[in-house]
């Protein structure tokens, strides 16, 4: 899965060397260069963000790299966001819920997890299949002691949020 | 003609609006801000004098006068605290302004500073995680993430300044001990502008949905609770309300002034009122956040 530095993406976007995702306008420059990287990358291919060398992420900048990434690529992109701290999560989490969006996250310790707008199942059935690679809705159902009409309908969200391809690679991983 | 402002002798946020009705309406007068009599000043005093001085200055272009405070200690504290630094660009200063060396003292965590632009909120933000995060972890017990959700909260009121103002403001984050009601050591940021205010800012987007309730409270209460903003992007308008989420998870206060109104989230250990209204008028946004030590 291609990574995008954020320290290398804040390096081009803005010439000062500031260190913290701060201001809107900084978002917006940011998100412009992550643009033109997903523009080289093919058609569906996930793209992986790393969040490792940011210390401070303001809503703003949450709003402009997150949030308006994922309302205008999130449909036919999948992105996960890697070595998230609990932090850059508290924003990036205030920004997903007003706007309904979910992103799979991983944090220093290479734990993945979903941010976001999304049911304790569509949650619980991520860590399932992240942890025990692919699994059909039968299976899942069983692991997780749901209904299996409920792991169906969590694998059709997982599946509509794009967030399959994260649980696959950190299963993979 | 030269028409006498006098700066409270405790001034705070309580006292904002006996200084706001000294203040008064625009004039051709000059104003002579007379902190003469003064004995404290909260960051927030400190920052809404700065904004007077810029009001005046943007609106007459010439320089308002200031008397110092004539207790040595505190202008001292003034001087410590970066006031008398950017003094000058607003005011004539009459009185002796003591020599002090840049401030690496603990409780000043950060200088009064200007706001205008984004490098400024990249500026201000880089400099409070350098000084002020193990003062924040060790004296007021707070968590690591909570002092980067803090940097979170200073960058979102300072962007108000930048986004909606149409003018600069200022900055001020200091530390001491709240005698009032709480007995516990807090930090305290204060923000202030004098520039378009809340109700102007929002007017073209929310005056016609409020009709005959449009004004400066109604503006505020669009802007915090409902989380409003004047742009259309859907993305716009989450800085207060994140703000807000991140002060109540604190058992913080914040506070917003703006024209003739103020509103106020408070926690239990307050008892400000959470609308005020028909307040003396004063230019432009001003806000308090107080985040108190954890036990």
């Amino acid at each position: 899965m291609p990574k995008i530095n954020l320290r290398d993406a804040l390096r081009l976007a803005v010439a000062d060397g500031y260190g913290d995702l701060v201001t809107r306008r900084t978002g917006q420059a940011v998100r412009q260069v992550i643009e033109d990287t997903l523009a080289t990358m093919a058609g569906e291919q996930p793209a992986a963000i790393d969040f490792g060398t940011v210390r401070c992420l303001d809503l703003s900048c949450a709003d402009e790299i997150v949030g308006r990434l994922l309302r205008e690529h999130g449909h036919d992109r999948a992105f996960v966001l890697l070595n998230v701290s609990p932090a850059h999560r508290e924003s990036i989490e205030f920004v997903l819920e007003r706007h309904q969006l979910a992103v799979a996250v991983t944090d220093a310790a290479g734990s993945s997890d979903v941010v976001g707008s999304v049911t304790d199942a569509v949650r619980q059935v991520f860590q399932f299949v992240a942890h025990g690679g692919p699994a059909s809705a039968r299976e899942i159902a069983e692991g997780l002691a749901l209904s299996p009409e409920h792991a169906q309908a969590a694998l059709d969200e997982l599946h509509r949020l794009r967030l399959m391809p994260a649980a696959h690679a950190a299963a993979a991983s | 003609m030269t028409r006498v402002v006098e700066v409270p002798a405790q001034f705070d946020d309580r006292s904002f609006d006996q200084f706001a009705r000294e203040y008064g309406s625009p004039s051709d007068e000059r104003l002579l801000f007379d902190a003469h009599a003064a004995k404290w000043a909260s960051p927030y005093g400190l920052v809404g004098l700065l904004a007077a001085g810029q009001a005046e200055f943007e609106r007459r272009g010439e320089r308002s006068l200031l008397t110092l405070p004539g207790d040595r200690d505190v202008a001292h504290y003034w001087a410590r605290a970066g006031f008398l630094r950017r003094a000058p660009e607003y005011f004539e200063v009459h009185g002796k302004a003591p020599r002090v060396a840049p401030s690496g003292e603990s409780d000043v965590l950060l200088e009064v500073t200007p706001v205008h632009g984004a490098d400024d909120v990249h500026g201000v933000v880089d400099r409070i995680q350098e000084r002020a995060a193990a003062i924040l972890s060790h004296e007021l017990h707070l968590e690591t993430q909570a002092t980067m959700g803090f940097a979170m909260a200073l960058s979102e009121a300072c962007q108000n300044i930048v986004e909606h103002a149409g003018t600069g403001g200022w900055v001020t984050v200091q530390t001491y001990q709240w005698r009032r009601t709480l007995k516990r050591r807090v930090v305290v940021i204060a923000v202030a502008d004098a520039g378009v205010g809340f109700r102007r800012s929002l007017e073209p987007t929310q005056a016609k949905r409020f009709g005959d309730r449009w004004g400066d409270a109604s503006a505020l209460e669009a802007a915090l609770i409902q989380g409003v903003s004047r742009f259309r992007d859907p993305g716009r308008g989450q800085g207060l309300a994140g703000i807000r989420r991140y002060l109540s998870r604190w058992a913080g206060k914040l506070s917003v002034r703006s024209g003739t109104a103020r509103i106020a989230i408070t926690p239990s250990w307050d008892d400000d009122v959470p609308l005020a209204d028909n307040l003396p008028h004063f230019p432009g946004s001003q806000v308090l956040m107080i985040i108190p030590a954890q036990q």
